[in-house]
This record gives C-alpha cells, sequence and structure tokens, in this order.
C-alpha cells in the first residue's frame, strides 16, 4: 500500500494490493471484536475507552456507563467503512474515500494502533522499536499511512 | 442540622464557580500530524495554535485544550476518546 494522495475532486486515494486489504479488514475487524466483547481487564479496550477522571473511579464509571456504548457503536461503524471501502479496493487496486470515509480510516487507524501498541508494550516516546517482533512493522506501515491521510486530507 | 445544609450549600456554589478544563495527554502512539489534525478540526483551533497545544501536550506530557462547564467538557473528553486520543477532565484549579 502506497501513500495517501489527495485528488482534484477534494477525494483522497492510495493504491492497495490485496493481501493489505485483506489484512487490514482483518485489524479492523479484530478491533471491533474487542470492543464488542468489552473486556475491562484487556489493555487495549482500556486505552481505546480510558477514564475520564483521574483518581475518581466513581466519577470515570458513571462516565463510562453514558459514553461507553456510543463511543463503541461508532467504533466499530469507522471500522466497518474501512472494511466495506477495502472490499471495492480489493479490485480496482486503488482505495477511495470521500471526505467522511476519511474521518472514520483515521480513527480507526488510531483503535488499531493503540490496540498493537498495547500487545507490543509500547508506553513510552523513546522506547526502542522491538526489531524482530513482526507486529512492530505492521505498527509502523499503519501510522505512514495514517500519517500520508493526513496530509492527504489537509484540514 | 442547620450547619450542614450551609456547609453543602457553599460548596454547590463552589462547584458551579470553578470551571472545568478538558486534559490531552500525550501517548506513544498518536502521530503528532493527527493530534495537530484533531485539534484544528474538532475545536476549530488555527493551525498555529493547533501545532502549539499540540507540542505542548508532546514535550511536556499534557495541555488544556478547552475550558467551560462540566457538561461541556464531558462531551470534548467523549470526542476525544472518539478520535482515540488521550483526554481526561477536571477542575480547573486542580
Amino acid at each position: 500500500m502506497r501513500a495517501f494522495a489527495a485528488r482534484d475532486d477534494g477525494t483522497v486515494a492510495a493504491r492497495v494490493k490485496r493481501d493489505e486489504a485483506l489484512l487490514l479488514q482483518n485489524l479492523a475487524s479484530q478491533v471491533s471484536v474487542l470492543l464488542r466483547e468489552g473486556n475491562a481487564n484487556d489493555p487495549a479496550v482500556v486505552r481505546m475507552l480510558p477514564d475520564a477522571y483521574p483518581g475518581d473511579p466513581a466519577a470515570s464509571a458513571e462516565f463510562r456507563r453514558y459514553t461507553a456504548s456510543g463511543l463503541i457503536d461508532r467504533k466499530v461503524s469507522n471500522a466497518d467503512v474501512v472494511i466495506v471501502t477495502l472490499s471495492s479496493a480489493i479490485d480496482s487496486g486503488e482505495v477511495l474515500l470521500d471526505h467522511v470515509q476519511a474521518g472514520a480510516w483515521l480513527r480507526c487507524l488510531t483503535d488499531i494502533r493503540l490496540s498493537l501498541a498495547s500487545r507490543l508494550g509500547i508506553e513510552s516516546d523513546d522506547q526502542e522499536p522491538d526489531g524482530d517482533n513482526v507486529l512492530q512493522g505492521l505498527y509502523d506501515w499503519l501510522g505512514f499511512l495514517q500519517n500520508s491521510l493526513v496530509e492527504a486530507i489537509d484540514v | 442540622m442547620a450547619d450542614t445544609i450551609e456547609e453543602t450549600h457553599v460548596s454547590e456554589r463552589s462547584a458551579l464557580d470553578v470551571p472545568w478544563v478538558t486534559l490531552v495527554l500525550n501517548d506513544p502512539v498518536n502521530l503528532m500530524s493527527y493530534v495537530s489534525y484533531v485539534f484544528r478540526s474538532y475545536f476549530g483551533y488555527p493551525p498555529a495554535e493547533a501545532e502549539r497545544l499540540m507540542l505542548q501536550v508532546h514535550l511536556t506530557g499534557r495541555a488544556v485544550v478547552a475550558t467551560g462547564t462540566r457538561e461541556e467538557m464531558e462531551r470534548h473528553v467523549e470526542a476525544m476518546h472518539d478520535y482515540g486520543l488521550w483526554a481526561t477532565m477536571g477542575k480547573a484549579d486542580a
């Protein structure tokens, strides 16, 4: 998959190979499953739905009670957008996104990267990347894609 | 009894007076370009201000990105969680 680039009609596009599209669809769907299962002890879930009130578990729980289901629905719907747009890209070899779809992609790429980071144990800015880990390569690739998408939409 | 009621009254009033803030905290995952994009597109900050706040998060660990009522800040924190940013809220004087 290459970097996203802006097109004259305001959409953004990136070339994507079939195996890359399938991999991204798989990651998006794994994030949906994590969110739907909502295991409160899973660091990836905790990071996607963090405490709103640090040091106040009761207020944080109350906040989560009012916001979590809406947040999960929207995150799952973002993942669905990624999956559907990649399905159309598998034949054409190019993923094409309008402004709304690009917003869903940016959020979903974030959720995937947050989940991968929790599996990789990435906890600080100055941590040395684990060069041997295949997930690390995936994580870096998704960061490259996301950065190119931010630059392509240019808000 | 009268004292208790009086005290409750005072603490409710001061709770209304002190504004709340939305804080965005640094994390090792979110890209600087993305954080800056979120500040521009959600809060409508001009590019230079979005960049300044993003750098403040990155370099000092946190930045106040909004101030207002508790309800407004809860809405902002939820929106930040929607974007995948690590956001919390608190009293402005805390």
